[in-house]
């Protein structure tokens, strides 16, 4: 037992941190690093950066053109780019999308899909939850019938898919449709990939409390998709969803970004002149310990995946902790400034605006930060399903 | 990076293991409790297995074993609720004798890792709370018994197994205001020396203590600038009570678990209720980040003192949460049969309280992590 990292994987750390340091934008780092409102083409350009150099599919294996990392060393890489503050890789399309295509779909779909992914120059959504399926996701309706067309063998998908983030700028969407009804709800469900500017698509905001559009309802009117992009077998694309989800098992509990995080609570509580409040640096420093549990138990993950001596079950307790962490820092943040994250300026949380402030900049996004974060413990599975989840764990059934 | 066990540990946790089944069951526990907490019997057992001998260098007949084989050793005898006082006789005492000079050393460690003597640390003092710093006893020099001779005056309190122990370590200040942690001495203490008196009391949790009354009591210096290695004993002490609540706590869960599996009410079995589930959940929480935490303070042992001190309240503030939190919900799923003195889950919920109060409480050590705040944070910080 030993807490080091090789030579190798130092040696690989400082490679990611320089070339970090050298490629990641100024004004990119500088939005993430004070919360800043982000747009299309900042997270794309940081996209195709990594792109270019083979790293936006950093998880994926060598065949498919990956990197071919280790677990320490995805983690490594996840780490450097946090804390320099680089934007959070959109996990849909090299994250969520590309192993199910890698693990269930043809060879002409790899061609196909793999390597605008891998480039970051397709923009990819995910369609899973819908009005009336979010925890209990099985029970989605989107409905996809097969049909003989002209144009070949089609499916026709209506329904309604939601909470599609970023999905207003998405060029592609996977989606798990309806295509059968007999058996359990999750026998009849497949796995679509489909071109956004379909024809019947539309695209409509949803406004969250923090003022943001982030997420959005997609709608399905008559739409064809090629049969071609059906992924994998009709009915089956339950078992591909669920082999997604157990696929990313470190990367739920964002550990880095809430270090860095917890690295601007310090610096906001110090302006705001609270930081020798020991009342208020007692919750800092609880934080803290919140924050090394949970890197710790990531660590421990990481280390069963390397020698494989030991299973660890625990992704959901990291999904429950790694939410609660960022609910709380947020929470920090804004109590640590207090009166002055009161004012709501939109247009403030712009890099470069020019106008006045209503409180002081730095607290502007800090109440909206706040707002924003309580979808943490309710996205990827609500927190109450993962206890359901880790219960059954715990209690054999 | 590796959290893996080596062959070795693995058949020094199964040795532990094996003994706690075969010697060590609750019923024993009872009836020392029960007949009033003394355990040098146990603690002798224990010898005979050379756990005693286990953080005593090689050179002075010990087995010179490092903190991972130490944090194993606790957890099975967390397992298995051990009354001994192991921790702070047989890991904490050798970290304070590790700056004796070599004649004390001599003298002494064979015999502590032989378990022909029992030597525990008495360290706590009365409104001292957990503050090492903070010693009012006092240490002179040729008063009595000579020139070089030391004489301690001064009360310690909760000291373990006191009244079973032949010798004690004591701080005492030697120089300087009460709170400075300059001149604080380490001094070494027989229990047959005039001026020494002991009064013994069993313990919440069925082991033994006692105070120790020093008044003009003759004592062996060990060191005459103590604080820094004082508090490096004492974060000994908190990774074996953090290793020692894994260990408790992952007992108290499973017979927990057994129980939601097996108790029906309503016509059904207690694991089939969400409320519970959800709460069973949490208690796994709870576990986990304990354990995880209890390996980083094992790991961070050897650390240099400033990363080494944060990191050790990092892990007593997250185990003294984590075993409080599995005490009491365990209590709780359990319903009456949980607070019953007959009943097992009560007598690991009064240990994992001790525990949590063990080296320094939850806020005592918050208030260290708060201190020694940094501009960054983790685990390699």
């Amino acid at each position: 037992m030993d807490l080091q990292f090789t030579p190798e994987e130092l040696a690989f750390r400082s490679e990611i941190r320089q070339w970090v340091a050298g490629n990641l934008p100024k004004d990119i780092s500088h939005k993430v690093l004070n919360a800043l409102r982000l747009s299309r083409d900042d997270m794309q350009r940081w996209h195709k950066f990594l792109g270019a150099k083979g790293w936006l599919g950093y998880h994926w294996p060598t065949q498919f053109g990956g990197p071919g990392w280790t677990a320490v060393q995805k983690h490594l890489f996840e780490e450097e780019c946090a804390l320099a503050g680089a934007p959070r890789i959109m996990p849909f399309g090299p994250v969520m999308v590309a192993p199910v295509i890698m693990a269930f779909g043809t060879p002409e779909q790899h061609q196909r899909f793999l390597p605008g992914i891998a480039s970051g120059e397709v923009w990819w959504s995910q369609g899973y939850s819908e009005p009336g399926a979010g925890s209990d996701l099985a029970s989605l309706k989107t409905r996809a019938v097969r049909t003989i067309t002209p144009a070949g063998n089609q499916f026709i998908v209506n329904g309604q898919k939601t909470w599609t983030t970023m999905g207003q700028y998405g060029e592609w969407i996977f989606c798990l449709v309806r295509t059968g009804t007999e058996g359990k709800p999750q026998a009849g469900i497949s796995f679509l990939l489909i071109d956004m500017k379909s024809p019947g698509i539309t695209v409509r905001p949803i406004i969250t409390m923090d003022g943001e559009h982030e997420v959005n309802e997609v709608f399905f009117d008559n739409v064809l998709v090629p049969a071609d992009n059906l992924i994998g077998e009709e009915n089956k694309g339950w078992t591909y969803a669920k082999f997604l989800l157990s696929h990313e098992r470190t990367g739920i509990a964002d550990v880095n970004r809430s270090k860095r995080e917890l690295e601007r609570v310090k610096r906001i509580a110090k302006a705001e002149g609270v930081y020798d409040d020991p009342r208020f640096r007692d919750q800092v420093a609880l934080l803290e310990v919140d924050i090394v549990a949970l890197e710790m138990m990531v660590l421990r993950v990481l280390s069963a995946e390397k020698s494989g001596r030991q299973s660890l079950d625990v992704a959901g307790l990291l999904k429950i902790r790694g939410s609660e962490i960022q609910q709380r820092f947020s929470e920090l943040m804004m109590l640590a400034a207090g009166p002055a994250t009161l004012p709501y300026q939109h247009e403030a949380m712009e890099a470069g605006w020019q106008g006045d402030f209503a409180g002081a900049a730095v607290c502007a996004p800090l109440a909206g930060t706040y707002f924003n974060m309580r979808k943490t413990t309710i996205y990827g599975g609500s927190n109450e399903v993962q206890r359901n989840i880790v219960s059954q764990t715990v209690l054999g059934a | 990076m590796d959290f893996d066990f080596t062959d070795d540990q693995v058949s020094l946790r199964d040795a532990v293991a094996k003994w706690v089944d075969k010697g060590f069951d609750f019923s024993r526990r009872h009836a020392l409790a029960k007949a009033g907490g003394q355990t040098r019997a146990v603690y002798t057992e224990l010898a005979e297995l050379g756990l005693t001998g286990l953080a005593v260098p090689e050179a002075h007949g010990g087995l010179g074993f490092g903190a991972i084989e130490a944090m194993v050793v606790m957890e099975e005898l967390g397992r298995g609720l051990v009354n001994a006082p192991y921790a702070a006789a047989a890991l904490v005492v050798p970290a304070l004798l590790s700056a004796a000079p070599a004649a004390v050393q001599a003298a002494w460690l064979p015999k502590i890792a032989s378990a022909e003597v029992l030597v525990v640390p008495a360290l706590q003092e009365r409104a001292a709370r957990y503050r090492l710093n903070h010693v009012t006893t006092t240490a002179t020099q040729g008063a009595t018994g000579g020139a070089a001779g030391w004489t301690l005056r001064g009360q310690k309190i909760v000291v373990p197994a006191a009244d079973e122990a032949d010798a004690f370590i004591v701080p005492a200040r030697i120089d300087g205001p009460v709170d400075s942690t300059a001149h604080i001495g380490l001094f070494l203490v027989e229990k047959g020396a005039a001026g020494t008196q002991v009064s013994g009391y069993p313990t919440q949790d069925g082991a033994r203590a006692g105070e120790l009354t020093l008044d003009g009591a003759a004592a062996t210096l060990i060191t005459d600038d103590g604080f820094a290695l004082l508090a490096q004993a004492v974060d000994v002490g908190i990774a074996a009570a953090c290793a020692e609540g894994v260990g408790a706590m992952d007992r108290m869960v499973a017979i927990t678990v057994d129980y939601m599996n097996t108790r029906k009410q309503f016509g059904t079995t207690l694991a089939t209720f969400q409320a519970l589930r959800h709460r069973i959940a949490d208690v796994k929480m709870a576990q986990e980040l304990g354990r995880s935490m209890s390996y980083f303070a094992s790991l961070k042992l050897g650390e240099p003192a400033a990363q080494r001190r944060r990191a050790l309240s990092q892990a007593k503030v997250q185990l003294g949460q984590s075993m409080r939190y599995v005490g009491q919900q365990c209590t709780q799923i359990h319903g009456g049969i949980g607070v019953t003195d007959e009943y097992v889950s009560s007598h690991y919920f009064k240990r994992l309280t001790m525990l949590e109060m063990a080296y320094g409480d939850t806020l005592h050590h918050l208030g260290e992590v708060s201190d020694r705040m940094q501009d960054t944070a983790g685990v390699f910080a």
